[in-house]
């Protein structure tokens, strides 16, 4: 079991996603970030889509009750198990009775936003719809449906003795993908794009966004130069997938996220590729960025490149956990 | 590099001649500092030729002294660092391994070069061994 120590808002437990119920009106939740979640849980050697803890308020507390093998993973949070600092992107193990505190984010080379806490097993709480990804909206999956609270207590998968104390390197930095100094994030052109004058379409791409502060799970509202369509666009609503970026009546898109309601009725000016919803995910409220212009090809070629970079961190450690439990 | 008695006691001579305070040598498997004290105007030794420990790679990998996230040294020179500590990291393809001290002691030298290609047994890092 592992008990919430601190009295932080908005922790929930996330896998990889409600996928295949957006037909019945449900959206997917899931990971902010899914590479790092995934990561998290191959460095123990669970299955890459275990349930785990996303962090995104700090500082964030736990107390392991009993042994733990854990990995954590996301944002650096200069992590300690009571005084001894962890590495970011590593797995350790905890004895019973240990905490373990992530403070705020610290970001030398890569800054982010939200951490994740996997444990040997994953979180243990029941399988809605085939996820266990909290569903903030409905008020089910996840723990009780809601935001994790001080005092809850989590039952972890298994308390097998696990070889930890290594780590896998960031995908920011395995994967990386900047234009100008910023980072970058590729979309698709979606329905509505021909439908912006040529000026906004080309501000789109050219000038930077900044994730202002009304984002969260549910969508990132961005700030820049206004979109302007040729002639007024009104529509009926219509179904819309975490991903999408949508430009309501002011001229500044909404990047919808991984809670985002499974249907909308603003234009869609561009979707942002599944390969980079992580790249958002984690980029700070505050900071800028750029849409890059790709196509279904390339969005597919980067899909194959991050669960490339996965395969290999799950062979690698795979054979690292072998290779040490045979010494 | 190996040192006698009979060298130190030469060295020591030599320092004494010259306007120098102090001399430090290090090598693979050997440091000593030689100070000339101010009152008595002759040398004493303040460190006995001490044998480093090398800390070998575990794996082909490439060093990391530190963490890819970071901008400082897991162990600059001078730590002090526990049996089992990482010192260093090995990165092969998307993980990070750990490179561990194998004994407690006192960082004296990184001996690869950060972003390097090292192989199995190749010495990272030089620890002057400390008692637990």
């Amino acid at each position: 079991m592992i008990e919430i120590l601190s009295d932080t808002a908005l922790a929930t437990v996330q896998d990889l996603g409600r996928t295949g119920a957006l037909n019945w009106g449900v959206g997917t939740s899931g990971a902010m970030d899914p590479l790092a979640l995934a990561a998290g849980n191959l460095l123990l050697g669970n299955p890459a889509g275990a349930a785990a803890i996303e962090i995104q308020v700090f500082p964030f507390l736990v107390r392991f009750t009993e042994p733990c093998a854990f990995a954590l993973t996301g944002a650096d949070c200069a992590a300690r198990l009571d005084d001894r600092p962890l590495l970011p992107w590593w797995s350790g193990a905890a004895t019973a009775g240990q905490t373990l505190r992530l403070g705020l984010p610290t970001g030398t080379t890569w800054r982010a936003s939200r951490a994740y806490l996997c444990v040997a097993g994953g979180i243990d709480v029941p399988d809605v719809l085939g996820s266990r990804s909290t569903q903030l909206r409905g008020a089910f999956g996840g723990h009780e449906g809601r935001a994790l609270r001080q005092g809850d207590h989590l039952r972890t998968g298994t308390a097998a003795a696990r070889i930890t104390g290594f780590g896998a390197m960031p995908p920011a930095l395995a994967l990386p993908l900047e234009r100008g100094g910023l980072p970058a994030i590729r979309v698709l052109p979606s329905a509505e794009y021909a439908r912006y004058t040529a000026a906004s379409r080309a501000a789109f791409w050219a000038e930077p966004w900044r994730i202002t502060p009304q984002s969260d799970r549910y969508g990132y509202r961005l700030a820049g130069p206004t979109l302007t369509p040729e002639a007024p666009i009104e529509l009926r609503s219509h179904g819309i997938v975490p991903g999408v970026i949508q430009v309501p009546h002011g001229g500044q898109p909404i990047v919808q996220m991984r809670d985002a309601q499974p249907s909308g009725g603003y234009p869609k000016i561009g979707t942002i590729i599944e390969a980079d919803l992580w790249r958002l995910g984690q980029a700070p409220i505050g900071s800028r960025f750029h849409f890059i212009e790709t196509d279904w090809t390339s969005a597919l070629a980067a899909r194959d490149a991050n669960e490339a970079w996965l395969a290999g961190l799950d062979r690698l450690a795979g054979l690292h956990r072998m290779r040490s439990a045979a010494r | 590099m190996t040192l006698s008695a009979p060298d130190i006691a030469r060295l020591s001579a030599w320092l004494a001649e010259t306007d120098l305070a102090e001399l430090e040598l290090r090598g693979p498997g050997c440091h000593l500092r030689l100070r000339l004290r101010q009152d008595a105007g002759h040398v004493t030794p303040i460190a006995e030729p001490v044998t480093l420990h090398s800390v070998t790679s575990p794996s082909v990998g490439v060093f990391l002294p530190a963490h890819p996230l970071h901008d400082t040294l897991l162990a600059p020179a001078g730590t002090l660092v526990e049996a089992g500590q990482p010192v260093a990291l090995l990165r092969i393809g998307a993980l990070l391994l750990p490179v561990t001290a194998p004994v407690p002691g006192i960082v004296a030298e990184i001996l690869a070069t950060s972003g390097a290609t090292v192989g199995y047994g190749t010495p990272l890092v030089a620890l002057h061994p400390v008692a637990e």
